[in-house]
């Protein structure tokens, strides 16, 4: 009895390091193997068995994508757009936060704007979609950076706004009423006392939302045709095409994809932190 | 006592006048996020709205061609592909979630606590949720490629012969269920392991001293403890796996046939591709009738959870 006790421990982390390892290599393979097909010569593709490893190591792929011009400019063309999106939605969701919490509405009222940025961040994205095409055809905005944005900034402006309006209301009235006597305006109280004490919220917030533009598709591929195309556009864009381009479309995915997970890295804990907002707190 | 009473309605008086001023700034403040709503949300779905009862395909006409009634509805129900859509949404959505939840949950019990090794394991854990949807399906494109693909060889490994993924109906839906899970369980993990981690060390510890296994103070302490928090995850998690094109669209498109066809994905080819606008509006709202039951559920149980 006193012999098994342990054996039976071991087995259980042995089981339980198992476990882990494998869930680990269920993520890590298939960006493995992404990031192989993108180096791999094009012979290679395609083999039976698969050739899992590359004989040589190509850059072609990555050399013929941004040979192009096109792709330099689609791929700033995704900068454009998660950066705009990112500062304006930040701006513009941080102040209608905070006007809305210190407007004093009633809890009803409150309410409702909860449920509309509820509504706003669920329903189905598709219905407004055509309507959005249009009205953007007739303002002539069709193919522009412009009409992506502002597209992304519907999503993402209810969005901040909800977050931040869960951070404001969790602030304690008093640390504000100092500022309110000595005459501070709402601007001046928002920026010098409000602001430092949730800045890990904001950069939550603003991590999110650089995530979510920098990824998006719909809005953009109904916008975009050849001048305004983002990185997720030509990604999906492999689909249509005849045969498959294993090469280029490693590539063009990993010259996706890198960026975000190098900064996930760094910024995991805000990210994490802004999922926990959004999904539970919220 | 009279005069601190005079300085409290002074001091009052002074800040109702503040207020009222700062009304202006505050209503100031909500403006610019009001008009992006109104424009880029409230006008188009008041439009979609006139154009479910509308005739317009833009093929045929630059403009609407007039009011049907409800024909557009009648249409997207009697089509074959619609209902074939509604169930493909319904497997995927469904089955994807329900394995979330188990993994999410299993894997944030697994990678408790804050030792490195841990925490290692659970930055490499939530890598899949930040990869672009359409990127993440391209990937699995050609890991499932049913004779290059590195997942039938893997398979072979352990004895088996894998399906060919994307060619067969069946094994194609799996393969966006598949798809959905990878991406998607480390949301759930994150959300289960803020959670757990929320609930205080002594209601776990009064459960041994009570005698109960880890077990049983999982099932009966924690569990009931995350039921709202799980519960709102799996609404949210519902509806966004009912909502995404992307992952469809680059792993599969819709395909072989009409077989991975999800309502999101219908309605895009029939309002983007085949430009009927009418009736993808129809069936958009459709769609809206039965998000919205979701979401007023969500709404619902955010309200309680926030009560207690």
């Amino acid at each position: 009895m006193n012999l098994r006790l342990p054996l039976r421990r071991y087995a259980l982390h042995g089981l339980h390091a198992f476990a882990l390892i494998v869930a680990c290599l269920v993520v890590i393979i298939p960006l493995g193997f992404l990031a192989l097909n993108s180096v791999k010569l094009e012979r290679e593709f395609l083999t039976i068995p698969p050739t899992i490893f590359p004989s040589q190591i190509t850059f072609e792929h990555y050399q013929r994508a941004f040979g192009d011009p096109k792709t330099v400019r689609f791929f700033t063309n995704s900068l454009i757009v998660a950066g705009t999106t990112t500062a304006v939605s930040i701006v513009c969701g941080m102040l209608a936060a905070y006007g809305l919490a210190r407007l004093g509405l009633p809890a009803w009222g409150l309410s409702f704007v909860v449920f509309i940025f509820l509504f706003i961040r669920f329903y189905p994205r598709i219905t407004t979609v055509i309507p959005y095409f249009l009205l953007m055809r007739q303002f002539d905005l069709l193919d522009t950076v412009w009409a992506i944005i502002l597209g992304h900034l519907g999503i993402t402006i209810p969005f901040v706004t909800w977050l931040m309006l869960v951070l404001f209301n969790d602030l304690p009235p008093e640390l504000e009423e100092a500022g309110m006597l000595d005459g501070c305006n709402p601007w001046q109280r928002l920026w010098h006392i409000v602001l430092p004490v949730t800045a890990p919220g904001v950069a939550s917030a603003a991590i999110l939302i650089a995530f979510l533009s920098w990824n998006e598709f719909l809005i953009a591929a109904s916008i975009a045709r050849r001048q305004a195309v983002v990185l997720s556009i030509v990604v999906a864009g492999f689909v249509t095409d005849k045969g498959i381009y294993w090469g280029p479309m490693s590539a063009m995915s990993v010259v996706m994809i890198a960026p975000m997970l190098i900064f996930a890295l760094f910024v995991q804990r805000y990210l994490i932190r802004g999922l926990m907002l959004g999904a539970v707190k919220g | 006592m009279e005069r601190t009473a005079s300085i409290a309605s002074q001091r009052h008086s002074r800040r109702r006048l503040r207020l009222s001023h700062d009304w202006a700034w505050l209503l100031a403040f909500v403006i610019p996020a009001f008009l992006v709503v109104v424009v880029v949300q409230f006008y188009p779905l008041a439009y979609s709205l006139f154009l479910s009862v509308q005739d317009w395909t833009l093929t045929k006409s630059q403009q609407p061609e007039g009011f049907v009634g409800l024909t557009n509805f009648t249409k997207v129900l009697g089509d074959s592909v619609f209902r074939r859509a509604v169930r493909n949404s319904l497997y995927i959505s469904g089955g994807a979630v329900g394995v979330e939840l188990f993994l999410g949950i299993s894997l944030a019990y697994l990678t408790l606590g804050s030792r490195w090794s841990m925490r290692v394991v659970r930055t490499i854990l939530i890598l899949p949720m930040v990869i672009a949807p359409v990127a993440a399906g391209t990937m699995w494109r050609m890991l499932l490629n049913s004779r290059a693909g590195l997942f039938n060889y893997l398979l072979n490994f352990v004895g088996i012969q894998g399906p060919k993924w994307l060619a067969s109906p069946d094994w194609a839906l799996v393969a966006v269920i598949l798809l959905d899970i990878w991406q998607w369980t480390p949301f759930v993990l994150v959300v289960v392991a803020a959670g757990a981690a929320g609930i205080p060390d002594e209601l776990l510890e009064s459960a041994a001293i009570d005698g109960a296994s880890r077990w049983q103070a999982f099932q009966k302490v924690e569990l009931p403890l995350l039921t709202p928090v799980l519960l709102l995850t799996a609404m949210f998690r519902l509806l966004e796996s009912l909502l995404s094109l992307d992952s469809v669209y680059s792993l599969t498109f819709g395909g072989p046939g009409y077989a991975t066809y999800t309502l999101t994905f219908f309605i895009y080819t029939l309002g983007l591709q085949n430009f009927n606008f009418g009736r993808a509006a129809a069936a958009s709202w459709l769609f809206m009738a039965v998000a919205a039951g979701v979401i007023a559920l969500v709404f619902w149980l955010h309200r309680r959870s926030d009560i207690s």
